[in-house]
């Protein structure tokens, strides 16, 4: 008895310290009816850990829904195996598993006149009978993870009634709901404006590490990604995925490698992506604060290459931050002008 | 008000419509029976006369009843296919039921005649439980082969579009047999195929009421999988659902539902696809713990109302149902849809 006991024990202790998610050799493409197979991606060997919260990027078409398709289980893998919670993901019956994934898939949903508590509601799926009668205890868990996602005060209004970002907000509540150790995310912000993204993203990283929850997202919001992800998979168009602290990737190049296309180049000191029209023409900029930042970008822009010092012939601009009205000085070809707008300012620079 | 009391008082009002109905049902039709001698003939009175007795026990109450479940058949029939296909317009008959049931009533209607009675000397215009299993055989090998093509198929509007196609298919056939075949028999199809609550007597209507229990029946049992199906059926998998065993019980409960009333009744329009449209507007809601009670009390009532309509009270004459529920549904549900508010009862469209 004792023995079984203590394998029992272990075996917890195992599901609490093994990685929520793990792949080897995972070989994830599409079943061609009688044909070859095609591949999208060989030889996967991830991990995803509690408290972690990854995302997935990669340039369009890489295969990125295929691969979180595949490891949730919505779509067969080719081979290899997939683990979670340190089981076999095939060995979980539906329900169970369930309890261990829970998903935000990319297209909008349209479910009718339903209420925002109903539709959370809809996450106890797993833990109530065939006629979904809820618990109080059910109720409880719906209502706090309203709150945590922070649409508690919408619970009585209708999904159809809410901005984008509230309903995505909803469709993340539902996933909680459900209780998974794993949130898995197709794009959730994809409709979003840039602060409903700021604020999902950010969202997304508390739920990992303030619930201990592994959350992997795939997302086209690179920037985002940069400053929120605990981690980066970046996939690539070989199917390749590397793995690492976003400031890593960024250090080593792969961000840049992987990104960089005809005219589009990444920056690895801002940590944005720009076009590559900075050209011929330079001027020299100085200053202090943020003024002097969005004038750089401005000027960049119109096409200058901005420098650090000054060469004789090339325009000159001074910016001069004063309390309520900053002026930016323009000196080219031995005249000297003001002006109270970067708007002004680029009209008059030379062509 | 809240909604739930708000519902709570809606349920209560369909209750008393579907009683007036009932009750109007028996009264009206071509000779008018006062109310008091209605009741009286349902409790078996002495003192009433006897061809109202007769009236009242074995036409008018199989058909009203007949209508009753022809319209929760339907209405429920109509709200799975809606359900399952995420499409506004889907009706019990978007799979071809209906096709099947007109092409085994056409073979027994018309396809007599080519044969000369040879091998079909029964199924005349006077066979009508004849036509009821022509129909039945009809709809049942349409629901095998969806059940059939429903395990191999996993997309849905794969299923919709090779339902559509087979529906056209079996439609030519119907049309070369009509082509073909003599003015009186064509009229005693197109007489089918008008629709009728009228030609049920009380042993059909026992097996339709106990085909309809049993589709309402695994219904009953679908909220939840149905619920989750408004969501996409990726979603109802990640919730634990069992998508396949959940589509096949829809399918199930949704032809054998429909194939039921075809055969009884004719092919009827229009309350299928109209009747979970005014539940989701009346009761605000597509949450299907609420639609699936509503649809049943709405589909009995409009049905009831339809064919009270038909007997056109006060008049010798009957209409068809089809004509009834088209000529009067079909702006009443105009008129509902452009009341609606954006987004509140649409899908994906």
């Amino acid at each position: 008895m004792g023995g079984t006991q203590a394998k029992a024990r272990c075996h917890i202790l195992q599901r609490l310290t093994a990685p929520v998610l793990q792949s080897s050799a995972l070989r994830i493409g599409y079943k061609n009816g009688g044909k070859t197979p095609k591949v999208i991606a060989d030889q996967l060997n991830l991990q995803l850990n509690a408290g972690e919260f990854v995302c997935l990027v990669g340039p369009n078409g890489v295969g990125k829904s295929t691969l979180l398709r595949s490891l949730t289980g919505l779509q067969p893998r080719l081979a290899g195996e997939i683990q979670l919670s340190g089981r076999k993901l095939e060995s979980y019956h539906p329900r169970d598993l369930a309890n261990q994934v829970s998903v935000v898939l990319t297209s909008p949903i349209s479910v009718g006149a339903m209420c925002v508590d109903e539709l959370a509601a809809m996450g106890r799926f797993p833990f109530t009978g065939l006629f979904d009668r809820m618990t109080e205890h059910d109720w409880e868990v719906v209502h706090e993870t309203l709150r945590v996602v922070g649409v508690d005060k919408l619970s009585h209004r209708y999904v159809h009634t809410l901005s984008d970002g509230e309903r995505q907000k909803v469709m993340i509540a539902r996933a909680l709901a459900q209780e998974p150790r794993l949130l898995v995310l197709d794009e959730p912000t994809a409709y979003l404006d840039l602060p409903g993204r700021v604020v999902v993203m950010s969202l997304l990283h508390d739920l990992a590490c303030g619930h201990d929850k592994a959350v992997l997202t795939s997302t086209h919001d690179l920037e985002l990604a940069l400053r929120h992800a605990d981690r980066i998979w970046l996939m690539d168009d070989k199917g390749q995925i590397m793995s690492g602290a976003p400031e890593d990737l960024v250090l080593n190049g792969s961000f840049a490698q992987a990104f960089n296309r005809a005219g589009v180049l990444f920056d690895p000191l801002s940590g944005t992506f720009d076009t590559q029209n900075s050209g011929s023409k330079s001027v020299f900029l100085e200053g202090q604060g943020s003024e002097v930042i969005w004038t750089r970008r401005a000027l960049h822009r119109a096409g200058f290459t901005v420098n650090e010092e000054w060469i004789p012939g090339s325009p000159r601009v001074c910016v001069m931050p004063r309390e309520g009205a900053t002026t930016w000085q323009l000196e080219h070809s031995g005249q000297t002008s003001a002006f109270a707008s970067i708007y002004d300012l680029l009209q008059s620079l030379p062509k | 008000m809240s909604p739930q009391t708000k519902r709570l008082w809606l349920f209560g009002l369909f209750l008393l419509i579907i009683l007036a109905l009932f009750l109007l049902n028996l009264a009206f039709g071509s000779v008018s029976i006062p109310l008091r001698d209605i009741w009286g003939s349902l409790i078996g009175r002495e003192g009433i006369k006897e061809s109202w007795v007769y009236i009242i026990q074995n036409s008018r109450l199989p058909r009203v009843l007949t209508a009753a479940l022809a319209g929760i058949a339907l209405s429920a029939s109509g709200l799975q296919m809606q359900t399952m296909f995420r499409n506004p317009l889907a009706d019990p008959f978007i799979l071809g039921i209906n096709s099947g049931a007109s092409l085994g009533v056409a073979i027994a209607i018309l396809g007599a005649g080519f044969v000369g009675g040879l091998f079909l000397p029964a199924l005349t215009l006077r066979g009508e439980f004849s036509l009821v299993l022509a129909a039945s055989a009809g709809a049942g090998l349409v629901l095998a082969l969806i059940l059939l093509v429903g395990r191999w198929v996993q997309n849905p509007t794969t299923l919709l579009i090779l339902g559509l196609m087979f529906g056209h298919a079996t439609s030519a056939i119907v049309s070369i047999l009509v082509y073909f075949s003599a003015p009186e028999r064509i009229q005693a199809y197109s007489i089918w195929s008008f629709g009728s609550f009228s030609g049920v007597n009380w042993t059909q209507l026992n097996v339709m009421a106990l085909v309809v229990l049993a589709g309402v029946g695994l219904m009953a049992l679908l909220p939840k999988g149905l619920n989750a199906l408004l969501l996409g059926e990726d979603y109802a998998r990640t919730m634990g659902l069992n998508v396949g065993l959940l589509r096949f019980i829809v399918l199930l409960s949704a032809s054998v539902l429909s194939g039921a009333v075809t055969a009884f009744c004719g092919p009827i329009g229009f309350i299928g696809v109209a009747v979970p449209h005014i539940a989701r507007n009346l009761f605000k809601t597509s949450n299907h713990k609420i639609l699936i009670p509503a649809i049943i009390l709405i589909g009995a009532a409009v049905s009831m109302a339809a064919s009270l309509i038909a007997q056109l009270p006060g008049s010798q004459l009957v209409l068809p149902i089809n004509v009834v529920t088209s000529l009067f549904g079909a702006p009443f549900v105009v008129w509902v849809v452009l009341k609606r508010k954006r987004g509140a009862t649409s899908f994906s469209v």
